[in-house]
């Protein structure tokens, strides 16, 4: 019960949570940082991990969310950032996803994954805390 | 024929390389043009630009860019290799690339290439079409990018100059360059590059220009960018570019060009925009196909999705050799 008010409590405020794969990146960082890594201005992690971000599709909720807070950009403006950077080739497009299962199943399982979710992370993802909170 | 056939030999071979789904990414860009000039209506079709990304392992990936372009006559087309790059990450933002790229030499070149979608305007600036500087140099290079604070990036390439092909230098001279950028500000890039090529006697100009020298020509193109996008209200973009032609006969002979341009967006999805572009050449320039130019541009930028572009532009040209000529162009660019 606990755990749906939470999940409930995220998405309805707007908070998003950042999750990882265990292999990359570190446990916390400041939002400037995690701003950075996710305009594919960081190839690698500190570990040497290459750097996979996993977001939700711009018509999300969690999506559009994500756009707007993380990226300063409608949706329209995200995908054509990328568009732009993946045809300049100075970046990999992140991976993009409809359901937060199908994100966070990813996450778990790719090395050097970090993503993007607006409800507590489950599974096996481990979350990273931005300037010390654990949503933003 | 044979291009026909080269067609749809590409087509194939991109479908079979989507079937093999390794984290293959096909896509395109096309427009569509009509243009109103010296009392006549025309409609064209610009270029079709398809490119391809792959992830071939954890550190490699390749990037290639084809182009077809219509001709005068019905049916006729030309197929360009635009991009045949392999990537390299060897270590943080550092990157090793082989290939042919676009020449690293400006921030149109390197930022735009062939997707019409993303230009601000409808045509590139008149330095590109003055085959002022070189567009692709087939080599290799080192990159770096978003190095520190300041966002830092920088390219040092050496390769095969200009009036090689694909395959084989014409000379045993290589062209250099370098450049760096870096971002002092959110949305600002400042950079600047220098060129340099030993221009063989009797070698024509990047993309079959008219450009060439019966003697051996040190070029040497110093440019200098600044940009502003992704603001809420404005845009800028500012180029420019001084290039020596020297032989030991004529001694040094100077060109400058320069474009600037400006957009404004309002109403959510429009932009206007406006342009100027300039070239002056020294008298008895050896190798450039000296003509004298400004031209002056206000168009209107309706951003429908980031696949859909419409702009409508009229354009003021004159130039030394030809007379003045006055333009309104339409153009629908679309991303697939």
């Amino acid at each position: 019960m606990a755990l749906l008010f939470a999940n409930t409590a995220n998405a309805q405020d707007g908070m998003l949570s950042v999750i990882s794969n265990g292999k990359g990146a570190p446990s916390e960082m400041n939002f400037q940082e995690l701003k950075s890594i996710l305009r594919g201005e960081r190839q690698r992690w500190s570990d040497g991990t290459k750097v996979v971000i996993a977001l939700m599709k711009t018509n999300t909720k969690a999506g559009s969310t994500t756009s707007k807070k993380i990226y300063g950009m409608t949706g329209d403006e995200l995908n054509k950032y990328w568009l732009a950077l993946v045809f300049q080739g100075k970046a990999k497009a992140p991976a993009f996803f409809n359901t937060i299962a199908e994100l966070q199943s990813f996450v778990e399982q790719t090395p050097g994954a970090i993503g993007i979710i607006d409800v507590a992370a489950q599974g096996n993802t481990k979350m990273v805390t931005i300037d010390g909170k654990k949503t933003f | 024929m044979k291009k026909f056939n080269l067609f749809i030999f590409t087509l194939l071979l991109l479908t079979g390389m989507e079937a093999m789904a390794q984290d293959t990414q096909i896509k395109g860009f096309v427009d569509v043009l009509g243009n109103y000039q010296n009392e006549k209506v025309s409609f064209g079709l610009g270029e079709q630009d398809l490119f391809i990304t792959s992830e071939l392992s954890d550190r490699l990936s390749f990037l290639g860019e084809s182009v077809f372009k219509f001709g005068t006559s019905p049916t006729s087309f030309n197929v360009s290799i635009e991009r045949v790059v392999l990537k390299y990450n060897f270590t943080g933002n550092h990157n090793l690339l082989v290939g042919k790229h676009h020449t690293p030499i400006n921030y149109w070149n390197d930022t735009y290439h062939h997707g019409r979608v993303f230009f601000p305007t409808i045509f590139r600036p008149y330095l590109f079409s003055a085959n002022i500087i070189p567009l692709h140099t087939t080599g290799i290079s080192v990159q770096g990018q978003n190095l520190g604070k300041l966002n830092i990036g920088y390219d040092l390439m050496v390769g095969n100059g200009i009036g090689s092909s694909e395959v084989v230098d014409n000379d045993k001279y290589k062209s250099v360059t370098a450049a760096v950028h870096f971002k002092p500000w959110e949305k600002w890039r400042v950079g600047g590059s220098v060129y340099y090529d030993m221009i063989s006697p009797g070698v024509i100009s990047h993309h079959g220009g008219s450009d060439t020298s019966s003697l051996l020509t040190r070029q040497m193109i110093y440019s200098g960018s600044l940009s502003y996008f992704g603001g809420k209200r404005f845009e800028l973009l500012g180029e420019l570019s001084y290039v020596t032609n020297d032989n030991d006969s004529t001694g040094p002979k100077n060109t400058i060009a320069f474009y600037t341009y400006g957009g404004v967006k309002f109403a959510k999805k429009f932009t206007g925009y406006v342009r100027y572009d300039f070239i002056e050449y020294d008298k008895g320039e050896i190798y450039y196909h000296k003509n004298n130019l400004i031209a002056m541009l206000a168009g209107l930028r309706w951003q429908i999705n980031y696949l859909v572009v419409v702009k409508l532009e009229y354009q003021y040209e004159d130039s030394e050799l030809n007379n003045s000529s006055n333009t309104v162009t339409a153009q629908v660019a679309v991303g697939f």
